[in-house]
């Protein structure tokens, strides 16, 4: 149970305000009750708000139609600016329509109150048709530091194909950004779900995914953490219809004082469903990396198959990777694992690329890349793989 | 299938229906009045007329008790505990001083033979040349006979219960009791240290070996007795000592609670072997009654070159909350956890260990295997972490979780904190139950269903089982079915 606070901080003071002036008094109420979640509240054990969020814009983003600089060749864009939707492309069998945000969200914390609370539109599109493009959802956050919560809801019909792919960019340099995103994935469905982040260096994000995948539905994620200061990324999934099957990815490049925490909630609800769950880490200079995944298994899910992977490379002395992959596991019939590791770069076979005339920086890229080709090798689409690369190849470039 | 219920039944035989160590013994006790206040906590401090300053550590750690919570994080789900409906002391009446078991009452030694303790030299295994087991026999609170006192106090050991130890070794005690466990480390430790009613204290002096395997059997008695032993090891320089524990427990209908502290030091070079297998009433089979077991093991690796070593078989207890860990302050020392934990029926096990490197060069190891069958829950909850300054920190975890049946569960939830680059951390963990392939793969090759779900299951847990001492060992296999073990090979 979360307990009461006995003196809130000025950034709780602050938002429970904004939550306040978005006409959300219970989320403002509980806010004030309870604080920011902190190192005692499980799930955010390792990224305590309380201490990490002390400052926070003191307005909600204002209306703003900033183009992105973000572009993918040929896809369908559609363009939410400070929360708003300011464009959408043409797109043959999709519908894109703007309402006042009333879905709730998965979970009950205060980040989940402040995301419902402080998001004014939500954004639904639904797909009826497999779609030959890709949709590109450009978030951007503009103007003077500010406050911004997104809300995005994706429906599909049954058995359809299609890839969106989303990214956060701003140049609202202490920005604090919510973001929540829901896909339900129909029947027969396979979807591939993308986050980029492109954000300023100052940035805090907190973003929200969820999923439900229905009978035989097939999905693919990916998500970066890689562009802000103090970045969450809170993704829940919950199998509902037999023979589905989901793989989960994430990619964490943090570096100076940068904080990133992904956790995980995989809910295998009925039998018969699968999933792959694959994190990696790298972190140079004080930067944190974390991941907090787990698995569920229900007491009728049989014959349910779930791996999870993590692992974290150190680069610098400091710098931390704080890992939990849970297993809870109430079926027998099952096959679950999970696997964890942490070190630094191999010396031998630092020496071995040395021996053969390799520079030791550029061998050292060498096995950062080699680290990281697993997620890359999954990852069938070639403009989200480019520009993965890039982001590897700049962060690469930085630390140097 | 046939091969899964004949592993059932295996599984069957250390449950609640063939708990052949439920048998209650009637012995006149002297007790506390129900319930805890400062009172009591003089009483007992009283009853074994200890000085001051050990009445004053009780005290304290009795009023920071009144200030703490219970704890509510771990898996295990259990009526709400009236700590003012127990008794915190009993002791059974006694002859003073006895010299030999003649002097021991008969019903006494009885209860020990049905245990089969091997109290007296007829005890050492048979075919073991030169083994010794030395037993400070622990009946209910107060340790009664202690043998081989000589021969340990040839080499210098000094091994005696703690009550002994405050009287005649108060330096030691002073020195090192709550030096690994603070009196405010948690809530049934704390408790512990206000209440504790007897256990046992090791040293080891410098260099020595100790000569034999020292052990301690548990158990515990007189009705809505809440047990608190509090047991202290100190391995000095270059020393080393191998402990065993083991604890059965007689059936009866209230539920009980345990709340141990386990202490160990081991100094520079020093290596400790700490062993349990722990049988405790499990409840019936619709889990009324059993043991609660909220224990606190720690391990402090205080000098270089250290090792400490855990190797633990749970069967026993209704709910078992107990993480052996390791603190691996001194440079290249070493912590070692091996775990069978065994749930069935309506049993809860929430145990692990918790591996902290703060030395340079420390390495550790855990292996875990939770069999959970019936309706029980089983969590492995472990942490590993590396300090900024435990520069070439290696951990290698492994838990393994078999399930036999669909109504119980299996949990494992590991923390892994590397908070330096040159540490190296490998963690696996999988659950499984006997696959098809397995029983294929063994029958194929001549093996009938039965042999090949026993050799399925004798490899879960070899790895652990090996650890073991070997008079351990035998009582183990029992334990997990002797079958598994005898009929291959």
């Amino acid at each position: 149970m979360e307990q009461q606070v006995v003196k809130l901080t000025d950034a709780e003071n602050q938002l429970a305000d904004l939550l306040k002036a978005a006409g959300a008094n219970d989320a403002s109420n509980a806010l004030s009750a309870h604080g920011l979640p902190h190192r005692r509240i499980e799930e955010y054990h390792y990224t305590d708000l309380r201490t990490l969020l002390r400052d926070v814009p003191s307005d909600l983003a204002q209306a703003n139609d900033r183009l992105p600089d973000v572009q993918f060749e040929g896809y369908g864009r559609i363009v939410i600016v400070n929360g708003k939707l300011v464009h959408a492309d043409e797109i043959g069998g999709v519908e894109i329509k703007s309402a006042d945000a009333a879905a709730k969200s998965v979970g009950n914390d205060q980040i989940i109150n402040l995301m419902d609370g402080l998001a004014q539109n939500q954004i639904e599109i639904t797909i009826n048709t497999s779609l030959d493009k890709p949709i590109h959802i450009a978030h951007v956050h503009d103007g003077p530091d500010s406050v911004v919560a997104d809300k995005v809801r994706v429906t599909t019909a049954e058995g359809v194909h299609a890839t969106i792919v989303e990214t956060f960019e701003g140049a609202n340099a202490r920005g604090l950004r919510f973001a929540n995103f829901a896909l339900d994935v129909a029947a027969d469905a396979e979807m591939l779900h993308v986050q980029l982040d492109q954000n300023a260096e100052g940035a805090r994000q907190f973003v929200q995914n969820t999923y439900d995948l229905h009978e035989n539905a097939n999905l693919r994620t990916l998500a970066s953490h890689a562009n802000f200061k103090l970045g969450r990324t809170d993704i829940k999934a919950d199998f509902k219809g037999e023979g589905a099957h989901a793989d989960f990815a994430g990619l964490t490049l943090l570096m100076d004082q940068q904080h990133g925490d992904f956790t995980l909630n995989v809910n295998h609800g009925v039998p018969n469903t699968t999933s792959t769950e694959t994190f990696k880490s790298i972190v140079r200079d004080r930067a944190k990396a974390i991941f907090q995944g787990k698995i569920i298994v229900a007491p009728d899910a049989q014959k349910t198959d779930a791996q999870m992977m993590s692992q974290g490379l150190l680069l610098s002395e400091r710098a931390e990777v704080l890992v939990k992959p849970e297993l809870e596991i109430f079926a027998d019939d099952v096959l679950c694992a999970h696997g964890a590791t942490c070190g630094e770069l191999d010396e031998d076979a630092l020496f071995y690329l040395m021996s053969r005339g390799i520079k030791r920086a550029e061998a050292e890229s060498m096995l950062i890349r080699a680290f990281l080709a697993e997620l890359f090798d999954e990852m069938e689409n070639e403009q989200v793989r480019d520009k993965l690369g890039d982001r590897v190849d700049a962060w690469l470039a930085a630390a140097e | 299938m046939a091969a899964v219920k004949e592993t059932i039944d295996q599984v069957k035989e250390i449950d609640v229906d063939k708990y052949k160590y439920g048998f209650k013994t009637d012995i006149e006790m002297d007790m506390a009045p129900k319930g805890l206040n400062e009172d009591i906590v003089r009483f007992i401090s009283a009853k074994k007329d200890e000085p001051e300053w050990m009445l004053e550590w009780r005290l304290e750690a009795f009023r920071r008790w009144q200030q703490m919570e219970l704890p509510t994080w771990a898996r295990v789900d259990y009526p709400e505990i009236d700590f003012q409906d127990l008794y915190y002391y009993a002791a059974p009446k006694s002859t003073p001083g006895p010299k030999s078991l003649d002097e021991v009452d008969p019903e006494l030694l009885a209860t020990y033979e049905k245990l089969g303790i091997p109290l007296s030299e007829q005890a050492v295994l048979a075919g073991v040349e030169g083994a010794r087991v030395a037993v400070d026999a622990v009946f209910d609170s107060v340790s009664v006979v202690t043998t081989f006192k000589k021969e340990l106090a040839k080499a210098g050991v000094i091994f005696c219960s703690i009550s002994e130890a405050v009287k005649e070794h108060p330096e030691l005690v002073k020195k090192y009791l709550g030096s690994v466990v603070p009196t405010s480390d948690n809530f049934y430790a704390t408790l512990n240290a206000a209440v504790f009613s007897d256990g046992s204290f090791v040293y080891i002096p410098k260099g020595v070996r100790c000569p034999m395997e020292l052990s301690t059997y548990f158990r515990i008695n007189e009705e809505k007795t809440g047990q608190f032993e509090r047991t202290l090891i100190i391995a000095e320089e270059g020393s080393y000592v191998s402990y065993l524990e083991g604890c059965t427990a007689p059936m009866r209908d209230e539920n009980q609670l345990h709340a141990a502290v386990v202490e160990l030091v081991a100094l520079d070079d020093a290596e400790i072997k700490y062993s349990t297998v722990q049988n405790w009433y499990p409840g019936d089979k619709d889990g009324k009654g059993g043991i609660y077991n909220f224990v606190t093991k720690r391990g402090d690796c205080r000098g270089k070159n250290s090792k400490i070593s855990w190797t633990q078989v749970e069967t026993g207890s209704a709910i078992t909350w107990k993480y052996p860990s390791c603190i691996l302050r001194g440079d290249n020392s070493v912590g070692e956890f091996y775990s069978i934990a065994i749930s069935n029926g309506h049993q809860q096990v929430d145990s692990g260990t918790k591996m902290i490197h703060l030395g340079k060069n420390t390495s550790s190891r855990i292996i875990s295997k939770g069999i959970s069958a019936g309706y029980s829950q089983n969590t492995y909850r472990g942490q590993v972490s590396a300090h900024a300054k435990a520069t070439g920190a290696r951990n290698f975890t492994q838990c393994d979780s078999l399930l036999i049946g669909d109504k119980c569960g299996a949990h494992t939830v590991p923390y892994i904190e590397s908070r330096n680059s040159s540490a190296v951390f490998e963690h696996e963990a999988t659950t499984s139950k006997i696959s098809d392939d397995q029983m294929f793969y063994c029958q194929q090759r001549g093996l009938n269903e039965e042999e090949a779900v026993a050799l399925i299951v004798n490899g879960f847990v070899r790895d652990v089982l090996q650890h073991l001492p070997m008079e351990f060992m035998a009582e183990s296999q029992k334990l997990i079915g002797i079958s598994l073990e005898g009929s291959v090979g």
